[in-house]
């Protein structure tokens, strides 16, 4: 892994955010948060709308001023050194509005000379990756096409740190595959990843750690296999006969069951193995286990922390 | 100038780069089509007679006095209200796209993000009104001295730069004004509104008030006054005119700079 130079005296922690409370008018929608991020990892940022992703970003980016804590990049507080942070953040928006009357193209020369100059064949090569005609205009890309130009200009600048709201919208699985690639090639040559979304798929393919975001407040901070234990996995059989409904019930986790026919589902919050194990000794004909969307996996961790105002910590480093 | 800050003002330069050209046109072919009408205006006795039953006080509001001579001409027809207030119109809507206008279909975020400062970058935005404003007047300037060379109308050249650089400085107070709006709050039909609703008033003050004893002494609160108080094209404008009206424009830009510098950036 390459060992890049950092800036300001952040030393391992790249990203802190500190009690960080962000108001509009009677609105709180950010409520006290904090979380480190740590040099060279990738941090997922779930939540689901309206959480305070996009407030929290946009407050890492300079964009808003705090109501109360504060945001550092590399040791410089993103508000009031914001210059000398985003020398060394790339940023792609969530809400993406693009000049219309520019091509690809002059956007990169720009957003070039702003951030002193991007490397021609690290353009080309980026483009190519993406699929990207860098010559047409921008008003006449698709929704998807004008995300890969966001991408194309976020991992251009060849930052320290990559901050990516929402990243993936509207893109298709072969460049969302490709979006991944360009993740983990960034991290190998030692850049830190911010990578906000709400589809958790993304997040646990590409995450090291994660932070959930519920109503504005941290509810929890981990590993993804930490997080992932958490929610419920859905689970569906169609068996040739009655299903054994009582020995399902039985097993540790199970909830939520509803019997149609032939057709048992639920939902499984504990270890899988009991029900493969209980699934083999009966003639099943089909079966489905989905992994929980992230309304689940939040309002798990949701009704886990109801009680609790504050941060949930597994994991959580100091 | 570094390639970074160059870029701050080429970037709504370009942006602001066609309007601006659309905007010389029209006046421009205004400019000459008013001046095609000279040739049957100058020495009408029947339109002196016209104008000798409208009542003197209304006359000079409208700036018609001496409506035959050439430069009576000039500014009843273009300088008097036209021209000024096409150029407040222009700078105005260019400051209020360039600013809130931008600002609040969130095509500024992306620009924002990275390492520029903030206060620069709207600055940038500013620049840029001015010297889209200054191409407006270059061609007006072009315009008239061309039109006037064809219909034979003899008018003082210094004069005539004065008037237009005159209004063209009027117009980017106005601006100005919008920009400070726009440094406090993205909302692009604020920024129109007190830029134009101020022209207006600023016009209005400046003509009608001299007709009532009372009132007269307050038109010196216009702007417009200050522009064209002095009859610039008759008579060779005081340099505290143009100080007046540069002046509060450099301290709308500062305001309107730090208020942009200090708040929250509008999400789309």
């Amino acid at each position: 892994m390459t060992s890049r130079l950092r800036p300001g005296t952040g030393g391992d922690t790249v990203v802190r955010v500190e009690h960080l409370v962000k108001r509009y008018g009677t609105v709180d929608a950010v409520r006290g948060i904090d979380f480190e991020i740590m040099r060279g990892e990738v941090f997922g940022f779930l939540g689901p709308n309206g959480a305070g992703k996009s407030t929290t970003i946009r407050c890492l980016m300079g964009l808003l001023r705090p109501t109360a804590g504060r945001v550092t990049a590399f040791g410089l507080d993103t508000w009031t050194d914001g210059v000398a942070a985003r020398r060394h953040i790339a940023y792609l928006p969530g809400e993406l509005r693009l000049p219309d009357r520019l091509t690809t193209l002059d956007l990169v020369a720009t957003v070039g000379r702003m951030r002193g100059g991007f490397d021609v064949l690290r353009r080309e090569a980026l483009a190519e990756r993406l699929q990207l005609d860098v010559r047409r205009q921008l008003r006449d890309l698709s929704s998807g096409n004008r995300r890969k130009v966001a991408l194309l200009l976020a991992f251009l600048a060849d930052a320290d740190l990559l901050v990516l709201d929402e990243p993936t919208t509207g893109l298709d699985p072969l460049i969302q595959h490709e979006f991944l690639a360009l993740v983990r090639d960034a991290r190998a040559d030692g850049a830190t990843v911010f990578l906000s979304s709400h589809v958790l798929s993304e997040v646990q393919c590409a995450a090291d750690r994660v932070a959930v975001l519920h109503a504005g407040r941290v509810i929890a901070v981990g590993t993804v296999a930490e997080l992932r234990g958490r929610p419920r996995q859905r689970i569906e059989a169609w068996f040739d006969a009655a299903p054994p409904v009582a020995e399902l019930l039985a097993l540790p986790g199970v909830a939520d069951a509803t019997v149609d026919g032939l057709r048992f589902s639920a939902t499984l919050a504990g270890p899988v193995q009991p029900l493969v194990d209980l699934l083999a000794r009966h003639p099943v004909t089909s079966m489905r286990v989905e992994d929980p969307d992230l309304d689940d996996a939040v309002m798990a961790l949701y009704a886990a922390h109801s009680g609790d105002a504050g941060a949930g910590t597994a994991g959580q480093r100091p | 100038m570094n390639p970074a800050a160059l870029e701050l003002v080429a970037l709504p330069v370009r942006a602001l780069r066609r309007g601006a050209v659309w905007w010389a046109i029209g006046l421009a072919a205004m400019i000459a089509l008013t001046m095609a009408f000279w040739p049957a205006f100058k020495g009408s006795r029947v339109i002196q007679q016209g104008l000798d039953m409208v009542p003197p006080a209304l006359v000079q509001a409208f700036g018609l006095q001496d409506f035959l001579s050439p430069e009576g001409y000039l500014r009843g027809n273009l300088y008097a209200i036209l021209v000024p207030l096409l150029l407040v119109l222009a700078a105005v809507s260019a400051v209020g796209s360039q600013t809130a206008g931008e600002e609040a279909a969130g095509r500024l975020e992306l620009y924002l993000a990275q390492p520029v400062d903030r206060r620069w970058f709207f600055l940038g935005r500013g620049i840029a009104v001015a010297v889209a404003v200054s191409v407006i007047s270059v061609a007006v300037l072009v315009a008239q001295v061309a039109s006037n060379a064809i219909v034979d109308v003899r008018v003082d050249l210094g004069r005539l730069a004065s008037t237009v650089v005159l209004s063209g400085l009027l117009a980017l107070l106005h601006a100005a004004l919008g920009f400070a709006v726009a440094g406090f709050r993205a909302r692009p039909p604020l920024v129109l509104a007190t830029g134009t609703v101020v022209a207006i008033a600023g016009y209005l003050v400046a003509a009608l008030f001299p007709l009532s004893d009372v009132l007269a002494p307050w038109r010196h609160l216009s702007p417009w006054d200050w522009a064209l108080g002095g009859d610039p094209l008759l008579h060779a404008a005081e340099p505290w005119r143009y100080a007046a009206l540069v002046v509060p424009t450099v301290g709308l830009v500062v305001l309107g700079m730090r208020a942009f510098g200090r708040r929250d950036v509008a999400a789309a």
